[in-house]
Formats: C-alpha cells, sequence, structure tokens
C-alpha cells in the first residue's frame, strides 16, 4: 500500500500534494516534507487531499508536528479529503485545527 | 480460519491490512465499515510494534486471525512482547483540544474502540490478543 507526497513551495505556501495510503510506516516521509517546507520558510501548508485514500493517526501526529514546527499560528489547509479521512479527523476532534474544503480556491496558494 | 504471521516491523503494516480488508469484503462488510475496521487493527497493531516491541529492544512475530460467523467477522492480534492491556491507558479526554495542546498517546486505541462493533484485549497462553468484531451486513 504505497504512499508518496510531493512539495511545490509558491512563496511562503507550502503545497503537498498527497497519494495513496498514510499508515505509521509512511509517516516519516510526509514529516520530512513537512520539515522542508519549514526550513524553506513556509509559513502556510496546503495539502491536496483527494488521492489519499486513507490516514492512520501517524498522519495526523504529523499535522502536529508541522504546527509544533511551523509556529502555532499555521494555517494548515486540507484540499478534498475523502469522507473516511474526515470522520477520522472529526472523530479525535483535530479538524478543529485544520481547515479544510472541498476543492482548491487559488487564493489560498498566496500568501 | 485464515491466519497470517509477519515480523512484527512497520513494514507489516502494509500485508495486515491487505488481509483484513480482503476478509473483510469476503465477509460481505461494506466500504466504511471496513475502512473503519481496518484503521482499527492498523493502529493496534502499529502500537504492538513500536510500543510492544521496539521500546523494549524486542523483535518477534504478530500473528493475525480471521474467523467468520454467520453474524461477524471477528480479527485478532496475537504477539508475545511484554504484557500490555491497552485499555490500562487512560481515556484521551482532550478530544475538544486544538491539536497543539494535545497529549499524543491513545489515539490509537481509541480509534480502535470506536472503529468496530466491539475491541478487546486478553492475554492468553503467553499473548497478548486484540480482538476486533464486527457485525455482517444480513446475508441473503
Amino acid at each position: 500500500m504505497a504512499f508518496s507526497a510531493t512539495k511545490t513551495m509558491l512563496g511562503s505556501v507550502a503545497q503537498i500534494e498527497l497519494v495513496g495510503e498514510l499508515d505509521a510506516a509512511a509517516a516519516g516521509d510526509f514529516r520530512k516534507l513537512v520539515d522542508e517546507a519549514a526550513n524553506e520558510g513556509a509559513k502556510r501548508l496546503v495539502l491536496m487531499m483527494a488521492a489519499l485514500d486513507y490516514m492512520a493517526s501517524a498522519g495526523l501526529r504529523a499535522l502536529v508536528f508541522a504546527k509544533q514546527k511551523m509556529g502555532a499560528n499555521t494555517d494548515i489547509y486540507l484540499v478534498g479529503t475523502n469522507e473516511s479521512v474526515m470522520e477520522t479527523l472529526e472523530l479525535t476532534g483535530f479538524h478543529h485545527s485544520v481547515i479544510t474544503v472541498a476543492a482548491l480556491d487559488p487564493s489560498i496558494l498566496q500568501l | 480460519m485464515a491466519s497470517l504471521s509477519v515480523p512484527a516491523h512497520l513494514d507489516s503494516l502494509a500485508p495486515i491490512a491487505e488481509f483484513v480488508v480482503g476478509v473483510a469484503t469476503a465477509a460481505g462488510i461494506e466500504r466504511k465499515p471496513a475502512y473503519r475496521l481496518r484503521l482499527a487493527v492498523d493502529e493496534i497493531a502499529t502500537n504492538i510494534v513500536l510500543h510492544g516491541y521496539e521500546e523494549n529492544g524486542m523483535t518477534g512475530e504478530i500473528i493475525i486471525h480471521a474467523e467468520t460467523t454467520a453474524e461477524t467477522l471477528t480479527i485478532t492480534l496475537e504477539d508475545k512482547s511484554p504484557a500490555f492491556d491497552p485499555f490500562s491507558l487512560e481515556e484521551p479526554d482532550s478530544i475538544d483540544r486544538s491539536l497543539e495542546e494535545r497529549p499524543i498517546g491513545g489515539l490509537g486505541v481509541f480509534l480502535a474502540v470506536r472503529g468496530v462493533d466491539e475491541y478487546r484485549y486478553e492475554y492468553r497462553n503467553g499473548a497478548n490478543c486484540n480482538i476486533f468484531t464486527v457485525q455482517r451486513p444480513p446475508q441473503a
């Protein structure tokens, strides 16, 4: 069950596309990208979630890591999250800490 | 009853998930409950690997069993890492806290409890047994 993530820096916005299944084995790859983004000066994270089929609590922890690394006021957008992943976010209360949108409004890529 | 033995390593999460999804599909479990079951088993398997084995400096196997009755599908994870009852953890009461304030730990157990109709733990024959049961839809 493969996972891949690709990062694009748009000024101080890091757009990361997630693909596949984010379990504990894959979470390290995601964290690495978040770490890179923070080191490259990202002040906002936009995660493209449409191709992410599955997310375990390791994925949630990676979001916590992102906020710790980039600062508590960092906006994290989740775009196109599937129903089951949304359910996990809501069940655990993590939906309070991110901004979920169905589709990408290009204005969120500009900071 | 179907069984699979895998090394207690994070790389085993993928074959474990494949096994769970396979038996769930064969048992007629629908997509969303099957996702939740996979998540529950994945979370506990992750805890077994990281907290049962790796943190104790041990290696070993995890055995996963699947058993179907007319009404239920039961998945059991068996391992021989040090005896640990996941229900001895404190209930994560911080669900309404924001992400940054959250204490990490126990989330996996929470997702397991909420993901299946019954999640329970037993210590049997020197092995931790984590047991997940889901209801099957009425069979035609």
